[in-house]
């Protein structure tokens, strides 16, 4: 194995005219094309338009309305905020299913595979729409808790509600990356900690957890951004007294039709939520980088 | 405070056993005992009643085919599987139920097992953290045993930087340097290229000779076998066939498993006359037996290895034609035809080459051979 493991990378690594490599990249070209046409190009559009007002002229107005705006402030905030409880949810449910179904069969893991995928199979708003019901006052939690002599706390129309939907949804988008982390980790990594001391809790702390990082990142990456963006599910599940950002780029863009600043918000989220990942990914792999000896 | 006392803890216990491990053999610690140990995985029995002793310092091999149930036994040993019936003791004390991290083993694994976030230095320093060993000890025997393991240097790498050999050392190192009362080698030099393997090899026994931790050595490996151990158990399907010194492993096999897995062997039916004396197409041979000598009469099978066969003219033996002479390098391979079939002689290059189509006699001295029943 380790023979073979030597053998990979920059070892591999051609010229750039080397025909190999031009197949590579006609390969990648229908992606590369349909990235650049709709999405980098959107991007700069929309970017252009946030810095013109309502007639067209240059400004950097719309901005200084966001950011002087102490409720847009506060949106901004509770995006991030439901955006990163969603991502630590789906982590802390994710996590023990990873790890459950790695240890089972293929069948049983096709299976899970599929159960975990099911909220996706469904349209966004039907499935919004089930939850109404669901936790509803005359929904089955609510009876549940009546039946315990538990008056049922507000359920709908809150961050919780917006929480609880957003979490069955992305749980796949946590749990697929995390899957693919724990099955790159040697089998024996862990007899091999036990072999030399280590507990099973110590075990999952110091071999798996670490090199699972890899997975964790990338399924957080996607349920941050993915859930910072979603309209469907908080719209409907969160209602007018919840406000995240996507919301509000739609009245401006809608109701108000005040476009430019619609893009304004957009970009601000673009960027907020790109700087935030970047650094969270940059703290995760000095942390990683940064073993102690003694 | 509290601190201060762990390290003078930390500090006796490393020179206690800097003592213990120069002390005479009859200190030693590391005797393994199996008895009657079963394992059953999916509905088979991979292990079926394996009793096994070691003596300390002793350096012992399961080997086998793939699938024979050593390394399941490896396992049991090392506690990563549980058994399923039977008695495992280190020491007197019975460890059949004790967790894999309340066992005191170093393992090998195959794929060495490095933890791959670690550097070279913090995989080796793991099982002490996990002893608690203050730091300043733990620095120091993780440089003296990198020392050992010629690993001096690679302190700071990481695993995926280091080279085959070197990560089998860096794995070595890990499972020795917490003083394990048993060191457990899981076919540790079966990724390493042929010339490698038998430095490595060399290396390893050199180095358990000195440190004389009690070792079990799992491979399929005929030749290692052979040369690393001090005893050797032969499996197949779960039960140990033969477990004896090598050079009686493979002159004397019990069984036809063991003669015919373990290099070239000549399998001669026969009649019992009792004593060490059985007749083979009419001629008498000797050979010794496999336990109880067979009673007079009975149907027997003698296991000769072609090294050990003379090929003479006149004399006592199994006489016959030569049928075919072939010059190897080393050695002679020479057929003969006899009244028992095929009896192939290894001869030394220097030996007298017979013609084919010769009369000769095929003789072996008694305690060469083996005599079994079938």
């Amino acid at each position: 194995m380790a023979a073979v493991g030597r053998l990979t990378g920059d070892q591999v690594s051609r010229p750039a005219n080397h025909p190999r490599r031009r197949t590579g990249l006609l390969l990648a070209l229908p992606a590369i094309v349909i990235f650049a046409l709709l999405f980098v190009a959107p991007l700069f559009t929309l970017v252009a338009n946030s810095f013109r007002t309502q007639t067209g002229a240059f400004t950097i107005g719309n901005y200084a309305r966001f950011l002087g705006d102490p409720f847009y402030r506060e949106v901004l905030w509770n995006t991030l905020k439901v955006a990163a409880l969603t991502t630590v949810g789906c982590l802390l449910i994710g996590y023990p299913f990873a790890l459950y179904m790695r240890g089972r069969s293929p069948r049983v893991r096709n299976w899970l595979a599929l159960l975990l995928l099911s909220p996706l199979l469904i349209s966004m708003v039907i499935r919004a729409y089930g939850w109404l019901v669901v936790l509803g006052p005359n929904g089955p939690v609510a009876g549940v808790l009546a039946w315990f002599g538990i008056t049922p706390p507000q359920l709908l129309y809150n961050d919780t509600a917006v929480l609880i939907g957003m979490v069955h949804v992305m749980l796949a988008y946590m749990v697929l990356p995390l899957m693919g982390s724990l099955d790159r980790i040697d089998p024996t990594l862990v007899p091999a900690a036990k072999g030399l001391g280590a507990s099973g809790w110590t075990c999952f702390w110091r071999i798996t957890l670490p090199l699972s990082a890899p997975g964790m990142l990338a399924g957080a990456m996607i349920v941050f951004s993915l859930t910072a963006s979603s309209f469907v599910t908080p719209a409907i599940l969160g209602g007018p007294k919840v406000k995240l950002m996507p919301y509000f780029v739609y009245t401006q863009a809608t109701t108000t039709l005040d476009w430019p600043y619609a893009a304004a918000i957009g970009f601000v989220l673009v960027v907020v939520t790109t700087g935030l990942l970047l650094g969270y990914s940059r703290l995760l792999r000095r942390g990683r980088g940064e073993v102690v000896f003694g | 405070m509290k601190t201060r006392t762990t390290r003078q803890e930390g500090e006796r216990s490393m020179s206690t056993s800097t003592t213990e491990m120069a002390a005479d053999p009859s200190a030693r610690r590391g005797r393994l005992r199996l008895d009657g140990v079963r394992k059953v995985l999916g509905g088979k029995e991979v292990v079926s009643a394996v009793d096994l002793e070691t003596e300390p310092g002793e350096f012992l091999t399961l080997l086998g085919p793939s699938g024979c149930g050593k390394t399941t036994t490896l396992n049991m040993v090392a506690g990563h599987l549980s058994a399923d019936g039977g008695v495992i003791e280190v020491d007197g004390t019975d460890v059949t139920g004790t967790p894999p991290h309340r066992r005191s083993m170093g393992m090998v694994f195959q794929s060495y097992a490095l933890f791959p976030h670690m550097t070279i230095a913090d995989n080796v320093a793991f099982g002490l953290r996990m002893r608690k060993v203050p730091a300043a000890a733990r620095r120091r025997q993780v440089e003296e045993v990198l020392e050992m393991a010629g690993l001096e240097g690679m302190a700071g790498r990481h695993p995926r930087q280091l080279s085959g050999g070197q990560q089998q050392r860096a794995a070595l190192a890990r499972a020795l340097v917490i003083q394990p009362d048993l060191l457990l080698l899981d076919e540790p030099f079966s990724n390493l290229d042929a010339q490698l393997r038998v430095r490595l090899r060399e290396e390893v026994v050199a180095l358990q000779r000195r440190i004389g931790t009690t070792t079990i050595l799992v491979t399929h490996d005929q030749e290692e076998a052979l040369a690393v151990s001090d005893r050797i158990a032969v499996m197949a399907d779960g039960v140990i066939h033969q477990l004896d010194r090598p050079r009686e492993i493979y002159l004397r096999p019990a069984t036809d498993f063991v003669a015919q897995f373990i290099g070239e062997v000549n399998a001669l039916d026969g009649t019992a006359t009792g004593g060490d004396t059985c007749e083979v197409a009419g001629a008498r041979v000797g050979a010794t037996p496999v336990g109880d000598p067979p009673a007079p009469g009975a149907c027997v099978r003698v296991y000769v290895r072609p090294e050990v066969v003379r090929v003479q003219t006149g004399g006592d033996g199994l006489t016959g034609t030569v049928r075919e002479t072939r010059f190897l390098g080393s050695r002679i391979r020479c057929v003969v035809a006899t009244g028992a079939g095929d009896v192939t002689a290894a001869l030394p290059f220097d030996a007298r080459v017979p013609a084919e189509g010769e009369e000769v006699t095929c003789a072996w001295r008694p305690s060469d051979a083996s005599l079994a029943t079938r």
